[in-house]
């Protein structure tokens, strides 16, 4: 460790040309563009932020407000478009019709995917086969989801010849077709793509869990039922919020599915905001009223994103 | 040892029985519909209807696979999906290319040279993580349209990189905020400028975070829908769009076998992604989530 | 090898002002330490002299040349930082050589560089491997040698020790001491290790709430501390602050203790002057380190600044050489070194010795000094 032997080498002065190359000299112009530089490298996003996200939100605002049908023209109406919404059967049904697959899509899912993790969780063989099977659907879009589940629920060469074919003669599965439960297909699905992502996250949660608090639960005696209820996921919390945000996101933004699943149909049972906005707004010409459907859209999920994000900043302040 | 609550052996068993038998049928229940596509893709039309969702096909036909490709009808043309397959790959490349680029400048300054504003800057563009789409496609038609990009793949590409941005820019930030700042102030002090920097420091430690992000991206933009539908036309369209056009076309008689291999194919990229680098694909899924 | 000089130097994040006027100034070859707790603004001030940060006013002087507003590089600093800040990517030979090749420096000289240093630091096994192949200690002579491999004006370390476990921290301590007697560098160093400042600096800064406490050599700061912060922070076991009235004794002064058995001393004042007067009677903090109330010292006895006092030992913590006994001296504990030979029993009496010449006085209120 010590250096008595080497002052040979500290005593030898450095060559004239590494002195004088090392004395870099400021050129006042290069240093300016320095100082801009960051902000000329983020410069194109946040015009493009401003003008695309922010601007367009509010252009398209601006248009709910319009007469305009295939074509922007900006004669203001006021609300009327709004009015016309609410007066509007197909968007009334789409509107329940997200509440019901929405609300049963998340449910399922966050059931589905905190008992897979749970389950993944116990020192399972094959783990992480068993994990890429019930993720792989997360790769596929939902137009190839829609299409195999058009497929596998196709009334009669579907999953009710299946059935039959195995013995059970009566059995009858016709909800693709049947106004009142179309909707229902569309969360089985809807579950099928996204349910694997969501055990995905909860298994990430259970592992990050500190496993000498479960082992502290187990020394005063609690069994293992009781340590997941009362210890485990009252730790998840924050993973079932991220779940709900992402699931709820997907829900509303839900368009394709529908498009290859159902069209819509059977009539527009199936209808969700997604597709009655892009139905209303490019077939059949009513721009306005699909700007205000858009609208409506984005005023429920900042209804949800806000309070979660505030609830987010302020963990932040406090943690 | 003296542990009351001690399960006896039998029941242990019982329970691991129970615990495999339902994440077996778990299993199943998730693979089945892929096994269907593939079985039904490799029956004739007759084999389909004599047989059902998972019976074996009496003969493996691959002639399903070939109409899907070259000559099934996707609307008014019908010349198979090959060209849309090949119009998605003209879409996705320079899309997660340029915006996975972007993305990563972005995260960098956004973390190593902030300045007044940044931070609120970030969080706006966050929002953009959020909103629904379908709140700015009637004006960004009515601009792709304006600029003479309408129904081409450079508008779309375009309308792919203004919306993924947001994506790219909150994983590179999420990495980025945990290599130490004073590697830059290192870097500073050693006499290297914005751009050395980032060539010389950052750029080497990004390998893992652009492999999560260039998929990510891959399977956003390869899977998208909605912008494919809004802003492509005949000969743009991606693959998506095209396979929903061919599987619910109203013309003629329908063809199993043609649509599920015609899913299959649409599918294939992002599943050969999936299969090849699935551990990046969900740190994607999961880092996205995080704090998108 | 330059002189530093800083004119009153401030610094305000929003409205928290972090640095409230810094002056400081020393000659070319100084070591200067900066040391107080996290958050006096220490590192912020480095951060300053650096130029990664903007002061918001006062002047920086680095070799006579104001360098307030110039970008780091045009300072001609070098910096070794708490995390060793290594390119991952690079290995220790280019570690070495990145500030250099930057400059453009032409090869052969780099590589001559690099060698020189790595020689100088005994790090030439190391050179073609990744910072993420060594250890801790390793890392950190590479970092000191990045810094090395340039000729510049000032060295900053900013707490580069820190991050090293005990033993490695005293023997590298060492060898910085050395390299800056071989190499005769303006160094400015930051810690908050007391005892890496006693050891190293030439000068120390004791900073706390973004202003300098007082600027001297170690010895002044140890003997002549300016207020209470700085003495107690300084030195360890720490200073023991007594509370007790001053008193006037024969035209001099002394303090008045109580032991916790009820016999009273009075501790003669050594250096007290006429400004004492008003404080007569007053409570005052009596300032005096461990190492000053010792076991009974013979040949001491007689003199004039040592007095005498007996009380019970309440607890004892050996460290080997010394033990560190624990009494009460007006309700209030206080710190005596003793030889562990004349050490008695906990619980028992005990005679002490206090060697007044270097105590301090301080105002309860101000905790400025008054003696």
């Amino acid at each position: 460790m010590s250096m008595s032997n080497v002052s040979e080498a500290v005593a030898k002065p450095s060559s004239k040309g590494t002195e004088a190359a090392v004395r870099a000299t400021s050129s006042s112009p290069l240093d300016w563009l320095q100082r801009w530089l960051p902000k000329m490298v983020l410069g194109p996003t946040i015009i493009s932020t401003l003008i695309f996200i922010y601007g367009y939100v509010i252009w398209t605002g601006v248009l709910s407000l319009t007469k305009s049908r295939f074509l922007p023209k900006y004669d203001f109406v006021g609300f009327l478009q709004y009015e016309k919404l609410l007066d509007n059967d197909r968007w009334m049904v789409a509107s329940w019709n997200i509440l019901v697959f929405g609300g049963l899509f998340i449910l399922v899912c966050l059931a589905l995917g905190v008992l897979m993790a749970i389950l993944l969780d116990q020192r399972i063989r094959a783990e992480g086969a068993i994990r890429t099977v019930f993720l792989y659907p997360m790769a596929l879009s939902f137009i190839v989801t829609g299409t195999a589940w058009k497929w596998i629920l196709n009334p009669g060469l579907g999953l009710e010849k299946l059935m039959q074919d195995w013995g059970f003669d009566n059995f009858q599965f016709d909800w693709l077709v049947n106004p009142d439960m179309a909707v229902y297909t569309l969360v089985i699905a809807a579950v099928w793509q996204s349910s694997g992502f969501v055990m995905a996250l909860f298994l990430a949660g259970l592992r990050g869990v500190d496993g000498s608090i479960v082992k502290a639960a187990q020394l005063d005696g609690a069994s293992m039922p009781t340590i997941y209820r009362r210890i485990i996921l009252p730790h998840l919390r924050p993973v079932f919020f991220s779940a709900f945000i992402i699931l709820s996101h997907i829900a509303i933004k839900s368009f394709d599915l529908v498009m290859a699943l159902t069209g819509g149909g059977p009539g527009y049972s199936t209808d969700l905001p997604a597709t009655f906005m892009y139905v209303t707004s490019f077939s059949r010409g009513q721009m306005g009223l699909g700007s205000a459907s858009a609208m409506m859209m984005l005023a429920v999920v900042l209804a949800i994103l806000i309070p979660y994000l505030y609830s987010e900043l302020r963990g932040k302040h406090h943690g | 040892m003296a542990n009351p609550s001690r399960i006896d052996p039998r029941s242990a068993l019982i329970g691991r029985f129970v615990l495999y038998a339902v994440l077996i049928a778990a299993v199943l229940f998730y693979l089945m519909p892929l096994v269907v596509m593939l079985l039904t893709s490799l029956k004739s039309m007759d084999d389909i209807r004599a047989g059902n969702l998972i019976s074996w096909p009496q003969e493996v036909l691959f002639g399903a696979w070939g109409k899907a490709w070259s000559s099934a009808c996707t609307g008014v043309s019908c010349d198979g999906i090959g060209t849309y397959f090949w119009n998605s790959f003209q879409i996705t490349i320079p899309a997660v290319l340029i915006s996975t680029f972007l993305g990563a400048l972005n995260g960098y300054v956004l973390t190593k040279w902030k300045f007044r504003g940044s931070d609120l800057f970030f969080g706006m563009m966050l929002f953009g993580c959020f909103i629904p789409f379908q709140v700015v496609i009637l004006p960004m038609a009515q601009t792709l349209g304006w600029l003479g990009l309408a129904n081409t793949t450079t508008g779309l590409v375009f309308v792919h990189i203004v919306y993924g941005m947001a994506f790219t820019t909150l994983f590179f930030r999420n990495f980025y905020i945990a290599v130490p700042t004073e590697l830059v102030s290192a870097a500073k002090i050693d006499g290297a400028g914005f751009f050395t920097i980032f060539w010389r420091i950052i750029l080497p430690l990004s390998g893992p975070i652009f492999v999560v992000c260039i998929i990510w991206q891959f399977t956003q933009v390869w899977n998208d829908f909605l912008f494919g539908v809004v802003f492509s036309g005949g000969d743009t369209q991606p693959i998506t769009v095209a396979l929903n056009n061919l599987v619910n076309s109203s013309t003629g008689v329908k063809e199993y076998n043609v649509d599920m291999a015609s899913a299959m194919i649409a599918a294939l990229p992002t599943l050969v992604v999936y299969v090849l680098a699935g551990k990046y694909f969900v740190r994607g899924l999961t880092a996205g989530a995080v704090k998108g | 090898m330059a002189t530093l000089e800083i004119q009153s130097v401030k610094k305000t994040f929003g409205t928290v002002d972090v640095l409230k006027g810094i002056d400081l100034s020393i000659e070319a070859g100084e070591f200067l330490i900066l040391v107080g707790p996290s958050g006096c603004g220490k590192s912020t001030l480095m951060n300053s002299i650096a130029g990664l940060e903007d002061v918001t006013s006062g002047d920086i002087h680095i070799g006579g040349t104001n360098v307030t507003g110039l970008a780091p590089k045009d300072r001609d600093i070098a910096m070794v930082f708490q995390s060793y800040a290594l390119y991952p990517s690079m290995s220790v030979r280019q570690n070495i050589a990145f500030a250099l090749e930057i400059r453009k420096v032409p090869k052969e000289e780099r590589n001559r560089e690099v060698e020189r240093v790595a020689e100088l630091l005994q790090i030439g096994h190391l050179l073609d491997r990744k910072p993420s192949q060594l250890s801790g200690g390793q890392r950190q002579r590479v970092a000191m040698g990045r810094a090395l491999a340039r000729h510049p004006k000032i060295y900053l370390f900013d707490e580069p020790l820190s991050n090293l476990d005990a033993k490695l921290r005293v023997e590298m301590r060492t060898e910085i001491k050395k390299l800056h007697q071989r190499l005769k560098t303006t160094i400015v160093y930051v810690t908050h290790d007391q005892i890496e400042a006693m050891t190293l600096a030439d000068r120390i800064a004791v900073m706390k709430d973004g202003e300098v406490q007082q600027f001297g050599t170690p010895q002044q700061i140890y003997d002549d501390p300016a207020n209470m912060f700085v003495a107690g922070f300084m030195g360890s076991p720490a200073m023991n602050f007594l509370r007790c009235e001053l008193q006037c004794v024969d035209g001099g002064y002394a303090v008045g203790v109580t032991t916790s058995e009820g016999s009273s001393y009075r501790l003669p004042l050594v250096h007290g002057d006429n400004s004492l007067q008003s404080w007569i009677g007053k409570e005052v903090i009596l300032g005096i380190r461990p190492e000053q109330i010792t076991h009974v010292i013979p040949h001491k006895d007689n003199l004039d600044h040592v007095a005498r006092f007996s009380a019970k030992v309440s607890v004892a913590e050996p460290t080997g050489p010394d033990t560190l006994v624990l009494i009460s001296l007006n309700g209030q504990e206080v710190d005596c070194r003793v030889d562990p030979r004349e050490e008695k029993p906990v619980g028992s009496d005990m005679e002490f010795m206090v060697d007044m010449s270097k105590a301090v006085l301080f105002n309860p209120e101000t905790e400025g000094r008054l003696l």
